[in-house]
């Protein structure tokens, strides 16, 4: 009557069940056997490379439904899981030095990151509701205790208070959402419920509202306008490290379910692309308007971040069409390697400048004069907020290009004209920062951490170097990273 | 029969017991009333045939959930004491919202089509050993049920950190005390 598990199933999910049994085994040795907390930043590190080459091994494989179609390993989720596996290992990269000077650092703070990278990972490979809401959970419990990691400071605590109650909201919307998706086409699985809408056997005000709540939940966790209110909050109380490692995976894993769920499975519910459209043009326009009041650097960062969800999400609205889908998914792929890189680079710099945790070093005017002292760190952050607006040849002027012509070719002018009209209004912003790098005088203090400095560096010269030389590259390798069952 | 009278009785006692959650002053004597609910449930699963469902009503709702209450209780100060007034001034709105919302309630399951008081069918006995199976079967849910147990893992590291962590923490950053003189 069972069905052995076959090497296939194992195969599909191999990154996943590598990374769940060494974080676990990482927690006894870090307890029982470590004494350096520096060789549990190592050990999990190393287990990131190892998951990274196991998810660079599943590439160029067919499709395969694993486990009963509770999880898929398509061309989308592999290089959504390969780039996860990167940002852990980079995450881990940014955080180790930085809680080790503040004196909060502690083998279970990367165990947690672990724990989070596999829930992201898996919240690429889901081909079931059930999976969608637990992997939403995986990753979402560990970052809100990342977040108040600093405990007993008070706005670490804050933070990770503010996030952990409104996130259980969204879980809550999310449910719902799931159990109304459900009971309209009565069933769980992804693939089967494609069938039955098509079949026209789904009620279909019943999927459009259960698609709605999801959108909320899912929103939640890219911070989109109006769901995005916790996002200033905790990004500016979180330690950095985990406010970076926030701001690039949790974004990138709400989009992986966003597009399998909306591209794959919901073109039917059309009627929620004006929903979209709004929640696009909203998250543009007050993430980029209020990014210019702040004068803390992690605040403009989290409201950058909220407009850069906007950018993503205005590709997104093409979602109903079936010719633009697949094009639209790879704008968004592309867009967020762009993203990623430049935010982890950009929080690279605030880890590097930030004297205190949560204090001195993170106002706008503590960077003046970086180009004096540190020339190659004022370099890369200037090639980050260049990128952040999408001036050429940086990756991010790609990203923005595919982005407004998958939405322009949808027909949404007046969204593709928002996004650019802000992208205009957010150049302010950015390049305020690089005018105060460069043209005022100031005395800027920066840490020696070669690993932070190593990583802002390379993700500089990967944003320069990539939007030189590979970005049609890049975005073919996206574009052939479809969404597919079976 | 006799499985209605006891349906009857278990009925009246959860009744009392949920006014008695709901009334009483004293937390902790709520909290017993809530047991008592939440017990009462457990049996009437029993009568259902829902063995399963009945021990697990049991071993998490009443092990577990009422113990956190008490402890919570327990643990925070003037414990047991009765405080403040019982009923909120706007008591009788909120009579009339939950009445109506039973009436209406009641008014929807008598005239839903499949209650007719029969049971369509009867339970499998081999139910709690196929819900088993398939939480494990590699052709079930075997990978939500191990990616609920590592949420689960994940969910105590942090709780853990959360609650004990902070005490042994030293280093260069400023603890709340300090915060406070400066």
């Amino acid at each position: 009557m069972t069905v052995p598990v076959t090497w296939q199933d194992v195969a599909a999910l191999l990154p996943e069940f590598f990374l769940v049994v060494w974080a676990s085994a990482l927690l006894l040795l870090d307890v029982f056997w470590i004494r350096e907390k520096r060789t549990t930043a190592w050990l999990s590190a190393l287990g990131f490379v190892v998951a990274l080459v196991l998810a660079v091994g599943q590439m160029g494989r067919a499709p395969l439904l694993a486990f009963r179609g509770m999880v898929i390993a398509d061309a989308f989720s592999v290089f959504l899981v390969a780039l996860f596996a990167l940002s852990g290992l980079v995450g881990i990269l940014l955080a180790q030095d930085y809680l080790a000077r503040n004196g909060i650092e502690r083998g279970e703070f990367y165990v947690l990151l672990m724990f989070s990278v596999v829930g992201m990972m898996l919240m690429a490979r889901v081909a079931d509701l059930v999976m969608i809401f637990l992997a939403l959970e995986l990753f979402s419990l560990p970052l809100y205790v990342m977040t108040g990691f600093a405990r007993p400071r008070a706005d670490s605590e804050e933070a990770a208070l503010k996030y952990f109650l409104l996130g259980a909201f969204a879980s809550g919307f999310m449910a719902f959402g799931i159990a109304l998706v459900y009971g309209a086409t009565s069933t769980t699985s992804l693939p089967h419920m494609v069938d039955v809408i098509q079949a026209g056997e789904a009620d279909l005000a019943l999927l459009t509202a259960g698609a709605a709540l999801v959108l909320t939940g899912l929103g939640f966790k890219i911070a989109t306008v109006p769901f995005h209110m916790w996002t200033p909050d905790v990004y500016h109380g979180a330690p950095s490290p985990v406010s970076g490692f926030m701001a690039a995976t949790a974004k990138m894993a709400g989009f992986a379910a966003l597009l399998r769920l909306f591209v794959l499975v919901f073109p039917v519910v059309a009627d929620l692309t004006p929903v979209l459209w709004a929640l696009a043009a909203l998250s543009m326009v007050l993430g980029n308007v209020a990014a210019i009041a702040q004068r803390n650097i992690k605040r403009l960062l989290a409201y950058s971040s909220i407009a850069h969800a906007g950018y993503m999400l205005s590709a997104a609205v093409a979602f109903a069409d079936p010719h633009l889908g697949p094009q639209a998914v790879a704008a968004i792929l592309f867009y967020l390697v762009a993203y990623v890189l430049a935010t982890f680079g950009a929080w690279g710099v605030v880890i590097l400048l930030e004297r205190r945790i949560g204090q001195e070093g993170l106002l706008l005017e503590d960077y003046a004069g970086l180009s004096r002292q540190y020339p190659g760190l004022a370099a890369a952050m200037a090639v980050f907020m260049l990128s952040f607006i999408g001036v050429p040849p940086t990756l991010g002027f790609f990203g923005k290009f595919y982005l407004f012509r998958v939405v322009l070719d949808a027909g949404f002018v007046g969204l593709a004209l928002i996004g650019v009209l802000t992208s205009l209004v957010s150049a302010y912003y950015y390049l305020r920062v690089v005018m105060l790098m460069y043209m005022k005088p100031g005395e800027p203090i920066v840490r020696r951490e070669p690993r932070v400095q190593a990583t802002v560096l390379a993700a500089a010269a990967l944003t320069l170097f990539l939007g030189l030389t590979a970005a049609s590259s890049l975005y073919a390798w996206a574009t052939e990273a479809i969404l597919r069952f079976g | 029969m006799v499985a209605y009278w006891i349906f009857a009785l278990v009925s009246l006692l959860m009744v009392l017991a949920a006014l008695v959650a709901v009334t009483n002053r004293n937390l902790v004597r709520a909290t017993m009333g809530l047991v008592l609910v939440l017990f009462g449930n457990a049996v009437l699963f029993v009568l259902l045939e829902a063995y399963f469902l009945a021990v697990a009503q049991v071993i998490i709702y009443i092990g577990a959930i009422a113990i956190l209450i008490v402890f919570a209780i327990m643990l925070t100060r003037h414990v047991g004491d009765a405080w403040g007034p019982a009923f909120h001034r706007a008591w009788a709105w909120a009579v009339v919202v939950a009445g109506g919302l039973a009436v209406g309630l009641l008014f929807w399951i008598a005239h839903w089509p499949a209650a007719d008081g029969k049971a369509k069918s009867p339970v499998d006995p081999q139910y709690t050993k196929l819900l088993g199976k398939a939480l494990v079967a590699p052709d079930g849910y075997v990978i939500p049920f191990e990616v609920a147990s590592a949420l689960l893992l994940a969910a105590l590291i942090g709780a853990i950190y959360v609650a004990w962590g902070g005490r042994r923490v030293k280093g260069p950053y400023p603890q709340r005390s300090e915060e406070k003189e400066a």
